[in-house]
């Protein structure tokens, strides 16, 4: 017993008779993002007055919150190698369905917003079905499933926006525990859902095939992995997250809107790959996720705090440094890479 | 006149590999030239050298007489020297004609394809050679390998190609498809055209061939005008002793409980494949590549679709279409002949070793410890170098990994192990200790089936060979008095 112990701790031992510029250069490279962040915090604390005040910082944690619960299904997603293009779509549509089935059709909580989650949840299966039964890449299965999701928002609402929200809604959205001033509850459902991924990913048999998948179908298939049920069932898993998603941001903004809001799918890609799951399959998880995540958010929200920063310059300014982040990533991770063949 | 290509003491080292050490070649005009040898015995070396596919090497290169160095493939087209590669190339969607003249198309003064023009030089070039039954309209998937191994042949002649190499062309072609690309070959001295004609089917050698050349040991042995030898002597140039003539002693029933049963097995590329591995028994497979036995393991692992035929593992009648997971399940275990395909490179050894048991070794969670706990022990037995269960598998050495590989089925041991190359690409010392580890497996009491295309391997670990030929077993004998000869008599 007491060997197996001392294996166990051998990492460290291991590491130590490597040379030690090759650990440190590994050790820069893996906390890439970490300095981005650090960088970045840094930055607009000094250029912008009201950035690093208490209340701001907690803005931004609610601003990303939305995204955090997108990012932990797109997680699941891309460690297997595969993308979810329908995830601001199917948010839409879910709002929507809560909202229209309690605001228009009177039926009470919990029944709208339990619709709204089973409904972005089958649409999640449907595409999982699609691209694993009849191999129709999930770009392709997942973009069309965007569509049909679009489409049905716009038909129920026939264009209305609704803004008599289920009470889940509002509080999931915009509730706070503790008064006024206390918790918001977005936050504790991103933080959630978060640790949920993290959980089932980190430490579950599904969490290993999931990696797996992403990093040789084959060889994952080769030790009876049924790699067609695992992506089956990350997409059934971000469907259900994009529900969630889009339930918490109707609820935040305070309104169910007829079109979805396009910019949470590149957001939610963005901050997630950002963080350094690879698109590739099998590298990242969801620490990166919450890297990723918090970049984005405080390079969003940063960009907000310098009044002499042009606001019809913000998506260009994001464009840029999102480009360079991953250039870096992209980069560094590329020396790993050769480092592993020498 | 000169000789078409012309070699003078050709020499091409890799690290520590003699590839090619002065060998001599000639093509004359009109001629075909086949090259034969074992599996590294310099043939593919010589070739990709004459396609310019290795332009760096020692000696000279005449064409006609004129000293020459190829770059690349392409520079050897415009010289004239166009290669078929073993693996088609050929594009199945496209239509024949489009394939024929794949890069060139013919267009109009538009600048637009002239689908009729080509259509018609198609169908008017493939009438010429008596290939007039093929639509050159239709997709060439639509068409049999043997059809599309004929266009592919014509492609490359109509690129402007005078000398044609061809490695391995039947290889994966029934005996009828066999027989219409020899058919076609034959006729292509009437165009002045010579063949380099590389295959490990003798007796096909011996049909096709005007003159032989045998390599050995990246050496050149001989080369025989075909009217002055026969196979016996071929094969004894090959191998660099005399053949002996006991015969096989046939197979055996040995009386040991049936693990594996397969009867009648039939997929597209193979068909009607019987064969029983009973405890305790090493059973090979050995057929040269395109024989269709690697993916016949496959279809006895459920990773490779099979048309009819059974597969009982002890006992227990195996249904049509099954999973990996499901053989898993039922006591087998299978390892491919690409262990890069079979191996999580970045994950630790002791993570590589426990995926296929997960189920067994974890609850909903998966716990490292009792992961560690039952990788260890294996990764101890069969001797992987370095031994750290933590260390990446990617680091490890091609013998090393293979050991990987096979411990994973050693922690919960199957009833039957597949195992596809089990020593491709190893040095010796790592070839023995995985053969060894493999007789150790048998005899505990577990049935292993080894599939190869070399014979060496074949021959050390096996009680029993089977050869398999163009997707049919052959034969099948008791490995006793058994010898490479025979097994290249039988291909």
């Amino acid at each position: 017993m007491s060997t197996q112990t001392d294996n166990l701790d051998a990492p460290s031992s291991r590491l130590r008779s490597e040379s030690q510029s090759s650990i440190w250069l590994r050790r820069f490279t893996s906390l890439a993002p970490l300095w981005t962040l650090l960088a970045l915090g840094i930055f607009f604390s000094i250029a912008s007055p009201t950035f690093s005040r208490p209340i701001n910082l907690n803005n931004i944690l609610a601003q990303i919150s939305t995204l955090a619960i997108f990012g932990t299904g797109m997680t699941f997603v891309l460690l297997t190698g595969e993308i979810d293009l329908s995830i601001a779509a199917v948010a839409g549509l879910a709002g929507m369905i809560a909202a229209y089935l309690y605001a228009n059709l009177e039926y009470a909580e919990p029944i709208p917003t339990l619709a709204a989650l089973g409904v972005s949840t089958l649409l999640g299966l449907v595409g999982g079905f699609a691209s694993t039964r009849f191999r129709i890449p999930t770009f392709m299965a997942t973009l069309a499933l965007s569509l049909i999701a679009g489409g049905l928002n716009t038909y129920v609402s026939k264009g209305r926006v609704i803004s008599d929200l289920p009470e889940i809604a509002s509080f999931l959205g915009s509730g706070r525990i503790g008064g006024s001033s206390g918790l918001r509850v977005i936050i504790i459902v991103a933080a959630l859902s978060l640790l949920i991924g993290h959980l089932v990913l980190r430490y579950t048999r599904f969490g290993r095939y999931v990696y797996m998948t992403g990093a040789s179908k084959s060889a994952a298939r080769l030790v009876g992995v049924n790699t067609d049920r695992i992506l089956l069932i990350t997409l059934t898993i971000s469907g259900f997250a994009a529900g969630l998603a889009g339930i918490v941001s109707m609820g935040r903004l305070g309104s169910a809107q007829p079109i979805a809001i396009p910019s949470y799918l590149i957001d939610t890609i963005g901050a997630v790959v950002l963080g350094g799951t690879a698109l590739t399959g099998g590298r990242g998880g969801i620490p990166q996720t919450v890297m990723g995540l918090l970049i984005y958010g405080t390079l969003r929200n940063g960009l907000d705090n310098i009044p002499e920063i042009d606001i019809y310059l913000k998506d260009f300014i994001t464009g840029v440094v999102l480009l360079a982040a991953l250039v870096v990533n992209v980069v560094l991770s590329g020396r790993r890479a050769r480092d592993k063949t020498s | 006149m000169p000789p078409v290509i012309e070699l003078k003491n050709i020499s091409k080292r890799f690290l520590n590999l003699q590839a090619l050490d002065h060998v001599d070649f000639d093509l004359r005009e009109g001629e075909t030239h086949a090259l034969v040898g074992e599996n590294g015995a310099g043939k593919s070396t010589l070739m990709r050298i004459l396609a310019g596919i290795y332009p760096e090497y020692e000696g000279d290169y005449f064409i006609r007489g004129q000293r020459i160095h190829l770059g690349s493939p392409r520079d050897a087209l415009n010289r004239g020297i166009g290669m078929i590669h073993q693996e088609l190339s050929v594009m199945p969607e496209l239509s024949v004609a489009e394939n024929l003249f794949l890069g060139r198309q013919i267009t109009n003064r538009w600048g637009a394809v002239d689908w009729k023009k080509m259509n018609t030089v198609a169908q008017d070039e493939l009438a010429r050679l008596g290939f007039d039954d093929i639509d050159v309209q239709k997709p060439l998937g639509n068409y049999a390998l043997g059809t599309q191994q004929v266009v592919e042949v014509l492609r490359v002649m109509l690129s402007g190609a005078q000398v044609l190499i061809m490695d391995e062309p039947t290889s994966a072609l029934s005996p009828a498809e066999v027989e219409r690309l020899i058919q076609l070959i034959n006729t292509l001295p009437q165009t002045n055209r010579s063949v380099i004609y590389i295959s490990h089917f003798l007796d096909e050698v011996m049909r096709v061939a005007d003159r032989i050349t045998v390599l050995r040991d990246g050496q050149k042995v001989r080369t025989l005008e075909k009217t002055e030898t026969n196979v016996n002597q071929l094969i004894s140039l090959i191998l660099g002793h005399d053949v002996q003539s006991e015969p096989p002693l046939s197979a055996s029933t040995s009386d040991g409980h049936t693990l594996l049963d397969i009867q009648n097995l039939t997929a597209d590329v193979f068909s009607d494949i019987s064969l029983k591995i009973n405890q305790g028994e090493i059973v090979g497979i050995y057929g040269a590549i395109g024989a269709g036995h690697f993916d016949l393991a496959r279809a006895i692992f459920g990773m490779y679709r099979f048309d009819s035929g059974t597969i009982r593992v002890d006992g227990q009648i195996f249904p049509h279409h099954f999973s990996a997971s499901y053989a898993i399940n039922h006591g087998l275990a299978y390892a491919t002949e690409s262990r890069r395909k079979s191996l999580f490179m970045d994950e630790a050894i002791y993570r590589n070793v426990t995926m296929p048991h997960l189920r067994r070794i974890s609850t909903l969670f998966s716990r490292a410890r009792q992961e560690f706990q039952v990788a260890s022990p294996v990764v101890e037995r069969v001797n992987v170098q370095p031994g750290d269960p933590l260390n990446p598998v990617g680091k490890l050495s091609g013998g090393n990994q293979q050991k990987v590989v096979i411990a994973r089925w050693l922690a919960f041991p199957p009833k039957v192990f597949v195992m596809s190359e089990p020593t491709r690409g190893m040095d010796v010392g790592a070839k023995s200790e995985v053969l060894n580890i493999l007789r150790d497996f048998r005899n505990q009491g577990y049935g292993v089936l080894v599939v190869s295309s070399e014979p060496e391997t074949v021959l050390a670990v096996c009680d029993r060979v089977v050869v398999m030929s163009r997707g049919k077993i052959v034969s099948e004998m008791a490995n006793k008095n058994l010898n490479k000869d025979v097994l290249m008599r039988l291909l």
